[in-house]
């Protein structure tokens, strides 16, 4: 096998996943530089890495955002590759173009699949053409008129989504007719704000539908590997909070399916490097539709790990180095049952608000079967400029049931310290009778948790 | 008695025209003790009656870690740590006034190449001159001095990588303004 070209390698993110990047890169023998805003400059991340620099100041629109400073600051360090996590950079082609225009690896797939894909009129009119599947909706929409037209025909409730959208941004759900307008004006102002492209695209909302994502592997030899699905259903505002694989409704025939759709996707846009694609599977028609395609590692990333042995982030790196995926598909076995939990800085009862804060308590679970990816130490300072994830714990089981007497135990057993945190409510999660015999759908955690637990109701 | 600025400046002038490396003044209850130190040229006066602050051994000169490319052979090896970016809040001798890099890129002392500098060490500056330039792929961006003072010393090669905040250059401030430039 050739050398790995990479010998140093820019982190141009920050949180646990430029953590996650840094120690991929200290098991391939690979040397880090890492770019921080100013408040970073005590985070992990930056403790870790071979090497520092400031890259702007706080707002991440005058740091992690600056596509030419993270380019600067590669080349002027002398790396050979830029990993840009995911969120940011992540799934700019301009980005990846601007890379490959200065002589870096981006690790990544090619400017032009993120561009093919980050459009998702574009992605569900390839999807379309391939014969994939798709959740009933609309091309373009120029205006509120049309969500009403659309809402005459096919009912209500809908989603009104942004073309250029992901995480859950510049999406609605319109639930009647004088819904319509406020939704339109809202989803169009969020999707220009973080996207800088209004176009807006009508999807039905299905009644009970589970999220379930195929996890997607190529490489420059033409080589695409499945690692098996993630279910990620329990979801509030089309945020994940708690993701599971293998999926408790996916069994070893729809997974298969699901699995060949995906790769037939990866493959028409000539994909390498690590992607998800993105399917809801209806409960009620057995169908399964796709929703889009993440060009990037995703923050789930673990429980695939986890019951594969692959360690994604590495594979990813050398793949973008050249290397073939390490594994041919017979040998991608699902091996027991991984959930994870995302811990948040936030208070949930209080609608998830954000409890950014100094963390003066840090003692995180451990032991067989218990692994936590986290960016956070007693006394780091968690700045309220960013996400406020803190943290993800992810276990493994011999099969669901033991995985969740250990996430429940290790949930237990996580104490943070001087903000508030999602710990309690996975605790509830983990509890509740519908999530552990695999009856929840991605609408339960608005619908029924939020009223059961703090008679919180639903908001569009 | 008032010692007006103008009065300090004619002192310090006289003083770097000497060959002395430390004069102590004293006219009536007015003590101002001056020293002159090698490694900058520059002159640290200090209004003081015993302690006068001594500049230690590592100015930001020298804590200042060079920002350009390196072999992977200067490189540490993994498990030693690199200082965190040292661009923080490390004190500045007083009177001088940092010069920092408003954003990651490129450090150009001149306008383009073979042109003489913005500025050399000793060159009196306003607030308006523009001292360096700090190139992000094609795009340059004048750093003004901010300032009315004397150049200093000037930290960072042509053409080498600086971080955002980084101190470039240092200027002996004629006002006694709080340091606006550093937030």
């Amino acid at each position: 096998m050739r050398e790995n070209p990479i010998k140093r390698l820019f982190v141009t993110n920050r949180g646990e996943i430029a953590v996650r990047v840094i120690r991929a890169c200290r098991k391939l023998g690979i040397e880090t530089v890492i770019g921080v805003s100013e408040v970073d400059r005590e985070s992990l991340g930056a403790k870790l890495a071979d090497r520092v620099v400031c890259i702007g100041p706080a707002p991440a629109a005058q740091s992690y955002l600056k596509g030419e400073i993270a380019v600067t600051a590669a080349k002027g360090t002398g790396c050979q590759a830029m990993h840009p996590g995911y969120g940011f950079l992540a799934e700019r082609a301009g980005f990846a173009r601007l890379c490959a225009e200065h002589g870096l690896i981006f690790v990544g797939p090619s400017a032009d699949a993120i561009e093919a894909m980050g459009d998702k009129l574009r992605a569900r009119k390839i999807a379309e053409a391939l014969g994939i599947p798709m959740v009933p909706g609309t091309d373009r929409v120029a205006g509120s008129d049309d969500l009403v037209e659309f809402g005459r025909r096919a009912g209500y409730p809908f989603l009104v989504k942004a073309s250029a959208g992901g995480g859950g941004r510049g999406m609605r759900v319109v639930r009647t007719p004088q819904e319509a307008a406020s939704a339109f004006e809202a989803a169009s102002a969020e999707a220009r704000a973080a996207f800088g492209d209004s176009t807006l695209y009508i999807e039905r909302y299905l009644e009970r539908a589970r999220h379930v994502e195929i996890q997607v592997m190529g490489d420059a030899h033409g080589n695409i590997v499945h690692l098996g699905e993630r279910d990620c259903s329990t979801q509030r505002r089309h945020q994940k909070l708690i993701e599971e694989a293998p999926s408790p409704v996916v069994d070893e025939a729809l997974r298969d399916r699901m699995a060949q759709a995906a790769i037939r996707l990866a493959r028409h846009v000539g994909y390498t490097n690590a992607e998800t694609v993105e399917f809801l599977l209806d409960l009620d028609s057995g169908e399964f539709y796709f929703l889009e395609m993440n060009t990037r590692i995703q923050v789930e990333h673990p429980v695939t790990e986890t019951i594969t042995g692959v360690d994604l982030v590495a594979e990813q790196i050398q793949v973008a180095g050249g290397a073939p995926v390490s594994r041919a598909q017979e040998d991608v076995r699902l091996e027991g049952h991984a959930i994870e939990c995302r811990i948040n800085a936030e208070t949930a009862e209080r609608g998830f608000l954000p409890s950014p804060g100094r963390i003066d308590t840090w003692q995180p679970p451990s032991g067989a079967g218990i692994r936590v990816d986290s960016h956070c130490y007693p006394g780091y300072f968690v700045p309220p400029f960013y996400d406020s994830m803190i943290g993800k714990l992810i276990v493994h089981g011999s099969n669901r049931a033991e995985a969740l007497t250990r996430m429940r135990n290790a949930l237990a057993n996580f104490t943070i310290g001087g903000v508030a945190t999602t710990i309690p409510f996975h605790q509830a999660v983990l509890a509740h009778p519908d999530f552990v015999d695999g009856r929840i759908t991605t609408r339960w955690v608005e619908e029924k948790l939020m009223r059961e637990l703090y008679q919180q109701e639903p908001v569009a | 008695m008032a010692l007006t600025h103008d009065d300090v400046l004619s002192i310090l002038k006289i003083i770097d025209e000497s060959p002395y490396d430390e004069v102590r003044l004293e006219i009536g209850d007015l003590k101002l003790h001056v020293k002159r130190r090698g490694d900058s040229d520059s002159l640290v006066p200090v209004q003081t009656v015993s302690k006068s602050p001594e500049r230690q051994g590592q100015g930001p000169a020298e804590q200042q870690r060079p920002a350009q490319a390196l072999p992977p052979s200067a490189m540490p090896a993994h498990g030693e740590q690199l200082p965190i970016a040292p661009t923080g809040s490390q004190p500045l001798p007083e009177g001088l006034i940092a010069v920092r890099a408003p954003m990651l890129g490129t450090f150009y002392r001149a306008s383009a190449p073979g042109e003489p500098p913005f500025v050399e060490v000793g060159d009196k500056v306003g607030p308006d001159d523009t001292v360096c330039l700090v190139e992000v792929m094609k795009l340059f961006h004048s750093v003004k001095a901010g300032v009315a003072g004397t150049v200093v010393k000037i930290l960072v090669e042509n053409g080498s990588m600086v971080e955002h905040g980084q101190v470039l250059v240092l200027i002996e401030s004629y006002q006694r303004t709080p340091d606006a430039a550093i937030q």
